[in-house]
């Protein structure tokens, strides 16, 4: 395995980022701009803000899919070029291969890295094990329910073992129970292999239960952080527990404060 | 409760259907032989089955199946091949096929029939000419599926896997090519149809072997019998045809959700 690396260096800088899209009446429309944001080695930060104001586009510029068109996205100190190599993506949306099954998808990372088929294979079911997909193994995607076929994207990106985790809404879709098992198998993970996370959610409680830090991003156009709150709560955490501390409603209710302008600003903004 | 009544349902099904075959066959047996038609134009069922078993009898019917089953197989995979080729390079080149859009478009719309006689000329009346006549129709249906299946890829799906180290050629092995194979899976039926079309008819209109042969020649001497004992081994070698090709797909689509509509039944 990988030896993570040296904690207090810096994973992930933005400096100045800003991107802008192509609108259908022939217009520009500037999503992000001014960005700046670090993340730690092994730090899991948070990122909220209100629908549509560009958090996908952020992940995106540190997976280098997307280039800025100002400013600059840079990985352990050095400037990303194309893919960033050193991060994994769970994507929102359901990407797994529908033709391939759960063991296949989990492998497919391995595979590009031109491991031995057994070999992958057997990480593969060790990874499935880990994520509590035992016994699944030879199901295709549309056999499994929607929080194991996230389970299988988990896999599927921790198999790689990669730096950095870059994450966006993975459980929005899930149910509560679903979510909270998932959310604690993710910090029970986090918690041995020390990655890099940059989570992205539109859930105030779910970014201050997970992780260390929470950047919260204003309304588009033109959206960048506006504000940043460490969370200074105990770890090991149980997320369901965890937001039974004082000390949790105390800082969602600062965050809060902040947040709830800027999802009002954007519900306003909307055409 | 559902798997008890299923059966059923099927059996029902089976036993209408023989019915109607023996109700159809009886009727134009009876009026045959009553003269209520007459046997030189229409000729009578015993007799088609009569000329088919004595076709299998003396072996001289095989010959034919075999031509028949090889400018097929031969047109269709030529055709596919071709298909997934040029597909693919369509798909992943705008440029390309902005250049070709109007060309593909007018080959396309084309009355492919008349090319028979051309094909004829160039690659004589061997089965080279039939393969060729099937491959334009079997091209087609097989390139605008890949093409389609290559543009309708989500995005997401790419991005996904490239982020999990995937080079083109990954992508192109393990997103693009099943992605295309499912929309020209889903046209099997179509595609091996329309190669046995290109043969049957190619046959039909100059050779020398073959099903489509057969019933020309017999058409040619005034057999009715004959014609319809080609016939009636055509559509059994089309049932065949078809039942490998659906064990084919269910082998290849092993993956897929039953569809809605399968489901609700
Ligand atoms: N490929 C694109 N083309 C045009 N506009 C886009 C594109 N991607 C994102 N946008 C726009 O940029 C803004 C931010 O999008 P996104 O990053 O997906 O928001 P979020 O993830 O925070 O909901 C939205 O207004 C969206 O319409
Ligand atoms: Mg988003």
């Amino acid at each position: 395995m990988r030896l993570a690396s040296p904690p207090g260096t810096c994973a992930v800088r933005l400096q100045g980022c800003r991107r802008s899209f192509r609108t259908p009446d022939g217009g520009v429309y500037v999503a992000l701009d001014r960005v700046d944001l670090e993340v730690r080695a092994g730090e899991f930060v948070a990122l909220v803000g209100p629908t549509g104001c560009g958090k996908s586009t952020l992940l995106n510029l540190v997976a280098g899919l997307l280039q800025p068109d100002a400013g600059r996205v840079e990985v352990f100190g050095a400037p990303l070029e194309g893919i960033n190599r050193r991060a994994s993506y769970l994507f929102q949306q359901d990407v797994l291969l529908p033709w391939k099954t759960a063991e296949e998808n989990v492998m497919l990372g391995l595979v590009f890295r031109r491991v031995r088929r057994e070999e992958a294979r057997r990480q593969a079911r060790a990874w499935l094990e880990r994520v509590g997909l035992r016994g699944f193994e030879n199901r295709y995607p549309h056999q499994l329910s929607g929080g194991m076929r996230k389970r299988v994207a988990l896999a599927q990106n921790l198999i790689v073992n990669p730096e950095i985790l870059l994450m966006d809404e993975p459980f929005a879709a899930l149910d509560v129970q679903t979510r909270q098992l998932m959310e604690n198998d993710l910090l029970r993970i986090w918690q041995e292999e020390r990655k890099t996370v940059l989570f992205v959610t539109h859930d105030l409680e779910e970014a201050i239960a997970l992780s260390d830090r929470v950047v919260v991003l204003s309304a588009g156009p033109a959206a960048r952080p506006v504000g940043e709150f460490p969370v200074e709560l105990p770890r090991p955490r149980d997320v369901t527990e965890v937001r039974l501390d004082p000390a949790f409603g105390e800082l969602f209710r600062r965050i809060w404060e902040l947040l709830r302008g800027e999802v009002l600003r954007a519900f306003r903004l909307a055409p | 409760m559902r798997s008890g009544s299923l059966p059923d349902a099927r059996w029902g099904l089976r036993a209408t259907q023989a019915a109607v075959f023996v109700l159809l066959v009886g009727a134009w047996e009876v009026a045959s032989r009553l003269r209520w038609l007459d046997p030189f134009f229409f000729s009578r069922p015993s007799s088609v089955a009569e000329r088919v078993a004595r076709w299998f009898a003396s072996g001289e019917v095989y010959g034919h199946i075999y031509v028949t089953s090889l400018e097929t197989l031969l047109a269709f995979l030529v055709g596919s091949l071709l298909g997934v080729v040029v597909g693919f390079a369509f798909a992943l080149s705008p440029a390309l096929s902005r250049v070709f859009d109007p060309y593909v478009k007018v080959a396309n719309a084309m009355p492919r029939i008349v090319l028979a006689p051309i094909f004829t000329l160039w690659f004589g009346l061997g089965i080279l000419s039939k393969v060729a006549f099937g491959v334009t129709l079997v091209f087609f249906v097989v390139f605008f599926n890949t093409y389609q299946g290559v543009r309708e890829v989500d995005r997401n799906v790419l991005n996904n896997a490239r982020m999990l180290g995937a080079t083109d050629r990954d992508l192109l092995r393990h997103v693009l090519l099943p992605s295309a194979l499912v929309w020209i899976l889903s046209s099997l039926h179509t595609s091996v149809g329309l190669a046995l079309v290109g043969a049957v008819v190619g046959e039909y209109l100059g050779s020398a072997r073959g099903l489509g042969y057969l019933i020309h020649q017999a058409e040619a001497l005034f057999d009715t019998t004959g014609v319809f004992a080609g016939l009636v081994v055509l559509a059994g070698f089309v049932l065949v045809v078809d039942l490998l090709v659906t064990s084919v797909e269910r082998q290849l689509l092993r993956w897929k959700p039953p569809s809605h509509v399968e489901e609700a039944l």
